[in-house]
């Protein structure tokens, strides 16, 4: 092979190896480095060594927001199961299943922000909840959701659900659609019900989707970011309810011009994220070798 | 069966062009500026960019009338030794589009004014901290920077040894011009860095509507910070919620000027806020909290624009802004515009009624240091102040300025009914909270500590106490 043929490969990939480089590579290796000092942004970086994660491990905001941020993850099985029986549900020629499809993909083509704000108002003391549970009675004065910190989690949860099923179970209604009729046919000889023809056939059936939105979901729910910042209007919840450990990196990097220490966190993410995400492809390849 | 499917992808078409157009069209909160606080008369501290009433534009749809542009007054170039050939970068916070015209007009006055300075103008918006950080970062930052006087951007750049001190700089005859309580403000070591621009007023909108309903005379409003938790009592038992705010941003500002606290000792090395004073000022919140009376959300939320969302739906009675804001309640509630009234807002045990707005400052390695302290003091000098004061509801930074027949002329709208007064209220303006070290790290520290005793049913003296010892340790 002559030295022309074997560069050929690499020149049509420089493109792209350029821009990952800048993009991506240059970016994590400056984050490496700026963790290991105290950098206001503004001056040049102190190198300080590993006072940064000593800080860290003192750092019981930081304990918490991972602490939700695992909470956070409990949305990923919630996703699956509701994103499955979605797509079970509108698999089937029906008159207007098309408007219908759309409809629910329409969260997915929203911009986050816009979305947060809505609900922002819906769970607002004067906003629609409080409206309708007043006018069936089922409380006297309306609730101050947003400013109870039990609360701000699990409505951003809710908020991250519902964004989401939508997208998800597109991807679920492809996997579906993939399955071969024969086999609902077979099941059907073999005496199974509507529930067990999708027990045995569809959940089998759509395993790699449900690796591909296991492992998405889950890293989305770790860097969730925009609805607790929406949803608490920039501040992370009353007693820092709702922080989260994005959150927590950009208020340090960005409230409190701590970009080292901010470095830091999203160094301990990036561990987080690569273990999370080795354990979690591992776990659903095994279980794909045994069925 | 084609035909069909084309029909119902059009109608998803359309669905989603719907979507995403109402979504585009979502109001987002218009981050502008005022000399508002919290539920009194602590100046804004909180992030410009979040504030609804700190910027002078009140929407971009209400862009001024443009009248005739100022002759240039060879009387106007006060600052000697201007550098011939000059090329200075001018940024400004939140002002364009809406005060385009005004900008550039004052820009070709002080271009003819100063021959042989160029001026090249950029208004930065709701990235204009980020970007300055980054330009300053980059060795780029612009000669001559539109500063948050209430949100201690001063203060903090100056601190960093970024910016121009002026005392040695500037003619006394051109100090003097100022009120002193704002030449003096935002000292770092006993310097001066800024040029007081345009400044607010602090007043509460009222919602004459709901007093009626609550049987409280607007007119009975409280002249001091103690008669707002009572109030707010009030209005609970008629089934309606205050919306004051703390300054989530600059809690120690609030202490000083609501409580009258002593945030720090006089040798900057403890922190104090833990006092008697301190404690009381706590404690009114968490009994407000505690009775009920407020609505918590806006109480805690960083951005102004929750709290005048609440109040332009109708269902708070009051709430501390700007004047300018007026127009907002006339866009929004017209129902609610015919109900308003406007008080000044409640004085503090400080007996301050607030501290300056915006100013401008020159970057200290600038190449034009004369020509960028030239273009500083043009856009704050009365003339210039003056001329932007006919546009909007912003208040000039001197005295003199104040003798042009505009500011006793009547009143036509609410929104300027405070405008005979400003000057009398300007002028006792003062930051009277002294030079915080690490002042965002203590905020946070100071946040957790409100948070706790009011939500988390710490008590208010331990609250403080372990906050002040964890401030403590982070003084060098």
């Amino acid at each position: 092979m002559t030295l022309r043929r074997r560069l050929i490969p690499y020149l049509f990939l420089a493109p792209a190896l350029v821009l990952l480089a800048i993009f991506v590579v240059y970016p994590i290796i400056a984050v490496v480095g700026y963790s290991f000092t105290d950098y206001d942004i503004v001056r040049p970086p102190v190198f300080v060594g590993l006072a940064n994660y000593e800080k860290l491990v003192d750092d019981p905001t930081f304990w918490l927001s991972i602490q939700h941020s695992l909470v956070y993850l409990l949305v990923t099985p919630i996703l699956i199961v509701l994103s499955i029986g979605l797509a079970i549900v509108v698999n089937r020629a029906m008159r207007g299943i098309h408007i219908f499809r759309a409809l629910y993909f329409v969260p997915a083509v929203s911009g986050s922000i816009a979305i947060g704000l809505a609900w922002t108002w819906l769970f607002d003391r004067n906003g629609f909840i409080n409206s309708v549970l007043l006018s069936w009675g089922l409380i006297h004065t309306p609730i101050q959701w947003l400013a109870n910190p039990s609360m701000v989690l699990p409505i951003a949860m809710l908020l991250t659900i519902w964004a989401g099923v939508g997208y998800y179970s597109v991807i679920f209604l492809a996997g579906l659609q993939n399955i071969p009729e024969e086999l609902y046919d077979a099941a059907r000889i073999d005496g199974c019900n509507s529930f067990q023809k999708h027990r045995y056939v569809s959940i089998p059936g759509l395993r790699p989707q449900i690796t591909f939105v296991a492992v998405i979901s889950s890293l989305a729910a770790l860097k969730v970011f925009d609805e607790i910042y929406v949803l608490t209007g920039r501040t992370g919840g009353i007693l820092d309810s709702g922080v989260t450990i994005v959150f927590y990196l950009w208020k340090q990097a960005f409230v409190l011009s701590h970009a080292g220490y901010a470095s830091a966190i999203a160094m301990a993410l990036l561990a987080m994220t690569l273990v999370f995400s080795i354990v979690n492809v591992r776990f659903l390849e095994r279980g794909d070798a045994e069925a | 069966m084609t035909s069909r499917k084309l029909l119902a992808g059009a109608l998803a078409t359309v669905v989603l062009a719907g979507a995403c157009s109402s979504a585009a069209a979502t109001p987002t909160p218009a981050p502008t500026t005022a000399p508002t606080a919290a539920p009194t008369t602590a100046p804004s501290t909180e992030p410009a960019s979040q504030r609804a009433s700190e910027a002078p534009s009140t929407a971009a749809s209400e862009t001024p009338a443009s009248p005739t542009p100022l002759a240039p007054d060879p009387a106007e170039a006060v600052i000697p030794n201007v550098e011939q050939g000059a090329e200075i970068h001018f940024w400004t916070f939140y002002l364009s589009p809406t005060f385009d015209q005004y900008l550039k007009d004052t820009i070709a006055r002080f271009e003819a004014t100063y021959p042989g300075v160029k001026v090249d103008w950029e208004d930065h918006q709701a990235t204009f901290k980020d970007d300055l950080n980054n330009a300053f970062n980059a060795g780029s930052a612009p000669d001559v920077i539109n500063l948050s006087v209430s949100e201690g951007w001063v203060s903090e750049y100056a601190g960093k040894g970024l910016l121009l001190p002026l005392d040695d700089k500037v003619p006394d005859a051109v100090k003097n011009i100022y009120f002193p309580g704002l030449w003096k403000e935002q000292l770092v070591n006993g310097v001066n860095y800024q040029f007081p621009w345009y400044q607010g007023l602090n007043v509460d909108l009222l919602n004459k509507a709901l007093f009626t309903k609550a049987n409280v005379d607007p007119a009975s409003f409280p002249k001091t910070i103690d008669g707002i938790p009572a109030l707010c009592d009030t209005f609970a038992k008629a089934g309606s919620l205050c919306t004051i705010r703390l300054t989530m941003s600059d809690l120690l500002a609030q202490m000083v000027y609501e409580g009258n606290v002593k945030v720090l000792s006089d040798d900057g090395k403890k922190f104090t806020f833990d006092s008697p004073e301190g404690v009381a000022w706590l404690q009114m919140y968490v009994d407000m909290v505690k009775a009920n009376s407020v609505d918590q959300t806006v109480l805690t939320t960083t951005d102004d624009r929750v709290g005048l969302n609440a109040f332009i739906a109708g269902g708070s009675p009051f709430y501390a802004t700007g004047p300018n804001l007026a127009r907002q309640v006339k866009d929004q509630n017209a129902t609610l515009y015919g109900n308003l009234g406007m008080v000044q807002q409640p004085i503090g045990k400080s007996n301050v009624s607030g501290k300056g707005l915006m100013s401008i400052s020159v970057k200290k390695d600038t190449k034009y240091p004369n020509a960028s302290l030239a273009l500083a003091q043009f856009f704050t000098n009365p003339r210039s102040m003056v001329e932007f004061s006919k546009q909007v509801a912003i208040y000039p930074s001197s005295p003199s300025a104040y003798d042009d027949p505009f500011f006793s002329s009547t009143p036509a709208t609410i929104e300027d009914s405070a405008r005979p007064l400003a000057k009398d209220i300007i002028s006792t303006y003062a930051d009277i909270v002294p030079t915080v070290p690490s002042k965002a790290d203590v905020n946070e520290i100071v946040s957790k500590a409100v948070q706790s005793a009011i939500f988390g049913g710490v008590d208010a003296q331990k609250a403080l106490s372990d906050a002040v010892d964890q401030a403590n340790k982070l003084i060098k």
